[in-house]
């Protein structure tokens, strides 16, 4: 398992596939999970989002087999995991919950060093990696390595967690509402942190939440689960708020979807057409940000026009029409 | 002869029937630790087996200890063996019980977490959950060593070794020379055992309760 630091399209092979994975608990006449079929690419941020009850969470716990499922398969990295060593199978995997479940009677380092102690590396291996990974997550190896999980704030519980969760460097994270218990203060430090750090290192992440706005914040791609564990829609952002697929999906993305969408548009992803010739503009941007990120500058500095970088002019009015619901993303 | 002076006179025997009596609660106390703590793990599954386990083991405990020992006669004889039985008998249900609820406090996220990291069953048990309920497991262990140190006493009426000799030898002779003075030496023996190995515990307590807990 190295870093996978290759584009994402290395192979079409998807590293997550889901094949009809059902869940069924005995004694009962409806499906925990009704038959799923799902692929996530490598590298892919993933977000399960839905309303409680509707599976997302159970369908999480199926991929590293914590629910066994009842029907169907998982495959792993070109690989039917469905029958392997359950134990073996979650050593390849990260996994963070929101109660993050550090081992209370273990340092710091034991805890972030208990599967690639498992997995047979040495000490000094183990050592060096805990050290990496603690900067990592921003934590000053010096001061936290040998403290306690009871010392620390929640805050940073779960970066430990996150540290933990890579500590092998396992391809693919799963992440159960990991954020959820924590002031939104901290969320927000966390979620831009976390963003940060995936641009780096790249892993396929499922993440579960009930909240929309992390999903939308977070996911490469979203998928919308309803009551009954049916996938309404499993699109990027932007698709969702443009062209919900059904009712259920436009309630649950809420009111203002338009508003939403000016931050998730990069203007360099305008119709090129809505484009004017370069001129005199109060503002210049760069093409990878957002309408939202331009328009507050636009805003500040008075400016009713933006050269946007190789690409030409636009007003404020051609960005709002833009974000409309003819937008759809390229 | 005043209890003092009996008590310098005699050390040596008293000495001697005290470390006694320690040895046989250790010893019983000891195996009820490895049945108790064998029992709550077996019975993890098996949750009716578990409640009839407890009920059986607490029922026991309200067999008058007296009657224990002399219905073990038969079975077993006099001597050290019936009284070391019957104390372990007895220290299986506070251990038992503290086994059970200690492993039942264990934060179910932790072990979530462990089970998730592909830790299996062995190793949650060996690494996370007896460790964490471990403070729990060693007060039960305490109570059972304090209730059993007094229990041990009456297995004298078995002739089982320890302080209980002294008691039974001096009130089996009322009156004579030095017996109030020999039952007395048992019952302070009794006391000062108890007492000696509640404070052992405390310090077993701080010296074993893993560092993170208590920070």
């Amino acid at each position: 398992m190295s870093e996978p630091t290759a584009p994402r399209d290395v192979t079409t092979e998807p590293m997550i596939r889901l094949v009809e994975v059902a869940k069924k608990y005995p004694g009962t006449d409806t499906d925990a999970v009704a038959p799923l079929s799902m692929e996530i690419g490598r590298g892919e941020f993933v977000v399960l989002v839905g309303p409680s009850g509707c599976g997302k969470t159970t369908t999480l716990r199926m991929i590293n087999r914590l629910v066994e499922p009842t029907g169907g398969e998982i495959w792993i990295d070109g690989r039917n995991v469905t029958n392997v060593d359950p134990d073996d199978l979650r050593r390849g995997i990260g996994y963070v919950i929101q109660q993050v479940g550090l081992i209370p009677h273990m340092s710091i380092e034991q805890n972030i060093g208990l599967v690639p102690k498992m997995l047979g590396w040495d000490k000094a291996r183990i050592a060096a990696r805990v050290e990496e990974l603690l900067e990592l997550v921003g934590l000053d190896p010096a001061a936290y390595r040998s403290r306690y999980p009871r010392q620390l704030s929640g805050g940073q519980q779960q970066r430990v967690g996150v540290a933990r969760a890579l500590a092998a460097d396992p391809p693919v994270m799963l992440m159960d509402e990991p954020f959820g218990a924590i002031d939104p203060i901290t969320r927000d430090r966390l979620q831009d942190e976390f963003l940060a750090l995936q641009q780096r290192i790249r892993k396929t992440i499922v993440f579960v939440t009930h909240d929309i706005d992390e999903a939308l914040r977070l996911g490469d791609r979203i998928a919308i689960f309803a009551e009954g564990s049916r996938l309404a829609q499993f699109a990027t952002p932007l698709e969702i708020l443009t062209t919900p697929a059904d009712d259920f999906v436009r309630s649950f993305i809420g009111e203002g979807a338009a508003i939403r969408r000016l931050s998730l548009l990069r203007v360099g992803d305008i119709d090129p057409a809505r484009f004017h010739p370069a001129g005199e503009a109060g503002v210049t941007a760069k093409p990878d940000e957002t309408v939202a990120a331009v328009l507050e500058r636009m805003l500040n500095g008075a400016a009713d026009r933006v050269e946007v970088e190789g690409l030409g002019q636009l007003s404020v009015q051609d960005m709002l029409l833009a974000t409309g619901r003819e937008a759809a993303p390229r | 002869m005043n209890f003092i002076d009996y008590l310098e006179t005699n050390s040596d025997r008293i000495l001697f029937l005290l470390l006694q009596h320690v040895q046989v609660v250790l010893i019983a106390v000891g195996i009820a630790t490895v049945v108790s703590v064998a029992i709550a793990i077996g019975t993890e599954r098996a949750p009716r087996l578990r409640s009839a386990s407890l009920s059986v083991t607490g029922t026991i405990l309200t067999i008058p200890s007296f009657a224990l020992f002399g219905l073990m006669i038969p079975l077993f004889g006099l001597g050290v063996a019936p009284t070391i039985l019957a104390l372990t008998v007895y220290a299986v249900f506070p251990i038992l019980r503290n086994t059970v609820t200690g492993l039942e406090g264990v934060d179910g996220n932790v072990v979530d977490a462990a089970r998730g990291m592909g830790m299996g069953p062995w190793r949650r048990l060996g690494r996370v959950r007896l460790p964490l309920a471990w403070p729990v497991i060693l007060n039960g262990i305490r109570v059972a060593t304090i209730m059993v140190v007094a229990i041990a006493a009456i297995g004298a009426a078995v002739q089982g070794p320890g302080l209980g000799q002294l008691i039974f030898r001096g009130l089996s002779r009322t009156g004579g020379a030095n017996a109030l003075n020999e039952a007395l030496s048992g019952v302070v023996g009794v006391v000062a055992v108890a007492l000696i190995l509640d404070v052992i515990f405390v310090l077993i307590a701080r010296l074993t309760t893993p560092r993170g807990l208590h920070v």
